[in-house]
C-alpha cells in the first residue's frame, strides 16, 4: 500500500494552487493549441519551455503534461468538426467523426471522442503509477526487429483503413514511404534526393506534409467548391450514458492498443491512432459502414491516442528515454529543473514522481471540463463566413508549418503538399496512406537496417525473435483479414458468376 | 495563445526590419540576441543552448530568445547563422558532432566561417557495457575483440562521426568490433542497457543516470589522462591506444566577420556564464565543466578536431 501513500502525498502537491492553477492552464491552452489546425501542441510545448523556468519544478511538469494531455485530445475537436485534423493523432477521428457533423450530430461526436480519449488517458495514468517500473523493464527486452515489426503492422493497417480502394491507397502509402526517403539517410549519411538543395539534405517532414495536405488543400476545396464549413445545429445529436456505455468493447480495445504501442519510441499517438481504427474495423463487425459515421470508428482511435500519453510517459521517467517530440520536451524541462529521468528517479526523487502521476491522473479529469468549454468556443468560431475561416487556417498552418524547424523551405513544401492534397481528393486518390508513408517509412527504414547491421546481416532475425516474429505473423494475418472481401470479390468474378455488389464493394453476405 | 503568436511574429517583423539597418556598435547589445539551437528540443544542446540563453541575459541585459532550427546534424542551423548579419545579434550552438559531419563532406560549414565566442561543454567519450556483460574490463574486452574480429557490436551515434572514427582506428590496431549506428540517442542508450548491443561509445553526461544506477560499467575513456570523476577507468593511452582529441565539446559561435569588440564581449558573457554556480551546479552533473578558453584556443581547437576527423576518415576502415 506504499504507492498509494505516495500517490496521496503526490495528490496533495498537484492540488497545491500553484501546481493546480499551472496544470489547468496547460490543459486549456495545449487543448486549443490542438484544435486550431496547423499549430500542433508539440509547438505550444516548445513555445511554453521558456516559461517553466520561473516555476517549481512539480509546477513545470504539470504545465507540460497539461498541454500534452489536453493537446493529444485538442486536435480531435477540429477532426470532427470541420474535417481537417487539428494534431496528426486526431487524423482517424475525421473517418468517422466528421460525418456525424455532416449527419446534423457534433455534439454525439464530440461526447463520444471526450469520453473514449478521458478513459484511455486515465487507463494509462493508472498503469503509469501502478505499473511503470515492470512495463520498463519489458519494454527494455524490445530491441530494432520488434520496433520493425510494430512498424509494419502500423504500414500494414493502411490496407485495413482503405476504403474501397486498396491498390490505390497501396500506391499512396508507397509514395509516402517514397517522400519520406528524401534526405540524408538514417544511417550511412548519403544524400538522397538532394537536387543540390541544402534544405532538402534535411528530409520533407511527415507534419508539415500532413498540414499541407489536409489543412491547406482542405482550404483551396472549400473555396472552390463555395460550401458551406459550418457545423449544422452545433447543438444536435446528444448520445445517452447507456449509448456511450454500448461503446466500452471499442474503447476497451483501442485503450489496450494505445497502452502497448505509447511504449514502443517512435510510434506514438498517431500510430497507436491508426492501428486502433484498423482493428476496430475488423473487430467491431461494422467494417463495412466504416467511413460513414459509425461510433465505434470514433471510439477506439480516440482511446487509444489519449492512451498513449501516460504509456510514453513510462520510459521517459523510467529509463530517461523520451519515445515521441512531446516527451522529448518534458525530458528537457526535466534536466533544466534538475529532476534527472532514469532508473534512479523512483528512489532518489520518488516525491517529485509520485506529483507527476497525480498530476497525469488530474489532467485526464479536468480534460473533460476543459475540452468542452474549448469545443463550444471552437463551434462559435465556425459560424465566421468560410472565407475569412480559411483565410485563418492558411495563416496557422503557415506559422505551424515555419515553426517546426522555424524555416522558410517547410513552408513552401506546407503549400506544395496542399496543392498536391487538394488535387488527390479531387481525383479520389486517398491521402491519408500518403501521411502515414511518410510517418512509418523512415522509421521503418531505420529500424530495418539497424536489425540488419546488429545481427550479421541476418535476414531471419525478423523471425526468429520471438517477438518480433509475432508481430509479424499478426501483421500478416492482420493483412490478410482485410483483405478478405477483396480476395473473394476476385474469386467470385473469376468464377465467373455476376454477382451484384453492394455500395461498399463488397458482395452481399448471402451473395 | 493567440496573442503569444501575435508577439512571436511582431518580434520577427521588427528583428527583420532592424538587421537592415546600420547599428550602433558601441551601444551593443541594444536589442534581443537570437540563440539558434541547432538540434530539437530537449537534446543535449537545447539543454546546453537555453541555459546557458537564459544566465547570459542577466549578463546582457537583454532577452536571448531560443529556438530550435534542427536537421542535417546541426548544418540547418548554422545555415541560419550563416546567413545572417555578422552583428553579435545571431549566436548558434557549434558542437563536435556538426563539426565531423563537416569532415564526412556534409553541410556547407568550415571551421574558418564561425568565431568561437565559448566552449560551455567539453567530455572526453568512454565505453560503456551492460551490467551483466561478459566482459568486465578494457583489456578482457579488447582481448575478446582480437579473437573474435566484429564479433563486439558497439552502439555510436552513425558512420563518419567521431564514434565511427575511433572504432576505425582500433580495426586498424587490431580490435575489430561492428558499429551499429542509432540515429536517436534514447534508441542508443535502450540498445545497450537492454543488452542487445555488447557495449555503448559515449560521453559520460549522457548516460549518467545508468552509470549510477549501475545499469552501464565505464571500462575505458578515449583520452591521454583518466577521468578525474572515474579514477577506476583506464585512460587508451595507458593501453597504447594513440586516440585522443576527439572529446565531444558543445559551443557557442558567431559568423566570422562579427566586429571584434562584439566577439570579445560575448566571449566575456559565456566566461562570466560559466563562473555562476548555477552553471557549474549543471555541467558538474553532466561530467562536463570546461576550463576557460580564448576565442583564438577555441577557434583552433574547433580546426584541429576537424582535421583529425577529417585525416582518420580518409583512411580504409
Amino acid at each position: 500500500m506504499e504507492s498509494f501513500d505516495l500517490l496521496l502525498g503526490g495528490f496533495a502537491a498537484a492540488l497545491h494552487p500553484a501546481v493546480f492553477l499551472v496544470l489547468a492552464f496547460g490543459l486549456v491552452t495545449g487543448t486549443v493549441a490542438g484544435a486550431l489546425p496547423g499549430i500542433s501542441f508539440v509547438n505550444a510545448m516548445a513555445m511554453a519551455l521558456p516559461f517553466t523556468y520561473l516555476m517549481q519544478p512539480t509546477a513545470a511538469m504539470a504545465f507540460l503534461g497539461g498541454i500534452y494531455v489536453g493537446g493529444v485530445f485538442g486536435g480531435s475537436i477540429s477532426s470532427i468538426l470541420i474535417n481537417i485534423p487539428g494534431t496528426p493523432a486526431s487524423l482517424p477521428a475525421c473517418w468517422d467523426g466528421h460525418p456525424m457533423t455532416r449527419a446534423g450530430k457534433p455534439q454525439m461526436a464530440l461526447r463520444i471522442a471526450l469520453t473514449s480519449s478521458a478513459t484511455g488517458g486515465l487507463a494509462s495514468a493508472l498503469l503509469l503509477t501502478f505499473a511503470a517500473p515492470p512495463f520498463a523493464r519489458f519494454a527494455l527486452t524490445f530491441d530494432q526487429p520488434e520496433f520493425f515489426a510494430a512498424t509494419v503492422l502500423g504500414l500494414v493497417s493502411v490496407i485495413a483503413i482503405a476504403k474501397e480502394q486498396p491498390i490505390l491507397s497501396l500506391l499512396s502509402m508507397f509514395l509516402g514511404m517514397l517522400i519520406g526517403t528524401v534526405g540524408v539517410d538514417p544511417l550511412y549519411g548519403m544524400p538522397r534526393f538532394g537536387f543540390g538543395q541544402p534544405m532538402l539534405q534535411s528530409g520533407v517532414n511527415w507534419i508539415v506534409v500532413m498540414i499541407g495536405l489536409f489543412a491547406v488543400a482542405e482550404v483551396i476545396d472549400l473555396i472552390c467548391e463555395e460550401r458551406e464549413l459550418r457545423p449544422k445545429a452545433a447543438g444536435g445529436g446528444s448520445i445517452s450514458f447507456r449509448g456511450l456505455w454500448g461503446l466500452k468493447n471499442s474503447i476497451l480495445r483501442g485503450t489496450g492498443l494505445g497502452c502497448m504501442i505509447g511504449m514502443i519510441p517512435g510510434a506514438g499517438a498517431t500510430v497507436g491512432a491508426v492501428i486502433a481504427y484498423g482493428v476496430e474495423k475488423q473487430a467491431s463487425g461494422k467494417g463495412a459502414r466504416f467511413g460513414t459515421g459509425v461510433p465505434e470508428g470514433l471510439a477506439a482511435p480516440e482511446a487509444a491516442k489519449n492512451a498513449t500519453t501516460g504509456a510514453a510517459m513510462i520510459p521517459l521517467l523510467t529509463l530517461g528515454i523520451p519515445g515521441s517530440a512531446a516527451t522529448a520536451i518534458m525530458l528537457g524541462a526535466m534536466i533544466l529543473h534538475g529532476i534527472n529521468p532514469g532508473p534512479l528517479l523512483f528512489t532518489s526523487d520518488v516525491s517529485t514522481v509520485y506529483t507527476i502521476f497525480a498530476a497525469m491522473i488530474l489532467a485526464n479529469l479536468l480534460m473533460i471540463v476543459a475540452a468542452l468549454a474549448v469545443a463550444k468556443g471552437f463551434s462559435t468560431l465556425m459560424r465566421v463566413p468560410p472565407a475569412v475561416l480559411g483565410a485563418f487556417i492558411i495563416v496557422l498552418s503557415v506559422v505551424g508549418a515555419y515553426g517546426v524547424r522555424n524555416n522558410i523551405f517547410d513552408v513552401y513544401v506546407c503549400l506544395f503538399f496542399g496543392l498536391v492534397g487538394w488535387g488527390m481528393k479531387r481525383t479520389g486518390f486517398p491521402t491519408a496512406p500518403l501521411v502515414l508513408g511518410v510517418i512509418l517509412g523512415p522509421l521503418a527504414e531505420r529500424y530495418f537496417l539497424t536489425s540488419l547491421v546488429n545481427y550479421d546481416n541476418d535476414y531471419a532475425i525478423f523471425f526468429t525473435r520471438p517477438i518480433s516474429g509475432t508481430i509479424l505473423g499478426l501483421a500478416v494475418l492482420f493483412g490478410l483479414w482485410s483483405l478478405w472481401p477483396a480476395i473473394q470479390d476476385l474469386r467470385h468474378r473469376r468464377a465467373g458468376r455476376t454477382t451484384p455488389l453492394d455500395h461498399t464493394g463488397r458482395v452481399p453476405e448471402d451473395g | 495563445m493567440k496573442a503569444a503568436l501575435g508577439t512571436f511574429v511582431a518580434a520577427g517583423i521588427a528583428a527583420t526590419a532592424f538587421a537592415g539597418g546600420a547599428l550602433a556598435q558601441d551601444a551593443y547589445p541594444e536589442r534581443p540576441i537570437d540563440m539558434v539551437i541547432t538540434f530539437g528540443p530537449g537534446g543535449g544542446s537545447d539543454t546546453m543552448g537555453r541555459t546557458a540563453a537564459h544566465l547570459a541575459e542577466k549578463e546582457l541585459g537583454v532577452a536571448v530568445p531560443a529556438s530550435n532550427v534542427s536537421g542535417a546534424s546541426g548544418n540547418a542551423g548554422l545555415t541560419r547563422v550563416l546567413t545572417s548579419p555578422a552583428d553579435g545579434y545571431t549566436l548558434g550552438t557549434l558542437i563536435a558532432l556538426t563539426v565531423s559531419s563537416w569532415a564526412a563532406g556534409l553541410g556547407v560549414g568550415q571551421p574558418d566561417q564561425f568565431d568561437v565566442v565559448g566552449v560551455l561543454q567539453s567530455s572526453p567519450s568512454m565505453l560503456f557495457v551492460p551490467k551483466d556483460s561478459p566482459h568486465k574490463s578494457a583489456e578482457e574486452l579488447l582481448a575478446f575483440a582480437k579473437a573474435n574480429p566484429k564479433a563486439l557490436k558497439v552502439a555510436t551515434s552513425g558512420f563518419g562521426t567521431m564514434d565511427d572514427v575511433t572504432l576505425r582506428y582500433l580495426t586498424k590496431q587490431g580490435d575489430a568490433m561492428t558499429n551499429v549506428p542509432f540515429a536517436k540517442p534514447a534508441e542508443r542508450y535502450a540498445s545497450t542497457v537492454g543488452a542487445h548491443t555488447d557495449a555503448i561509445y559515449e560521453e559520460p553526461g549522457d548516460v549518467a543516470q545508468f552509470v549510477q544506477s549501475g545499469d552501464l560499467v565505464p571500462v575505458l575513456v578515449f583520452a591521454d589522462e583518466r577521468h578525474k570523476d572515474f579514477p577506476d577507468v583506464p585512460a587508451s593511452k595507458e593501453l597504447g591506444l594513440d586516440i585522443s582529441g576527439l572529446d565531444n565539446f558543445r559551443t557557442i559561435a558567431v559568423k566570422k566577420g562579427t566586429p571584434p569588440e562584439i566577439v570579445e564581449r560575448l566571449h566575456k558573457v559565456f566566461a562570466d556564464v560559466t563562473a555562476t554556480q548555477e552553471w557549474h551546479d549543471f555541467c558538474a552533473k553532466t561530467y562536463t565543466c570546461t576550463e576557460n578558453m580564448s576565442v583564438e584556443d577555441a577557434n583552433a581547437m574547433v580546426e584541429t578536431f576537424y582535421k583529425k576527423v577529417k585525416d582518420l576518415l580518409a583512411q580504409p576502415s
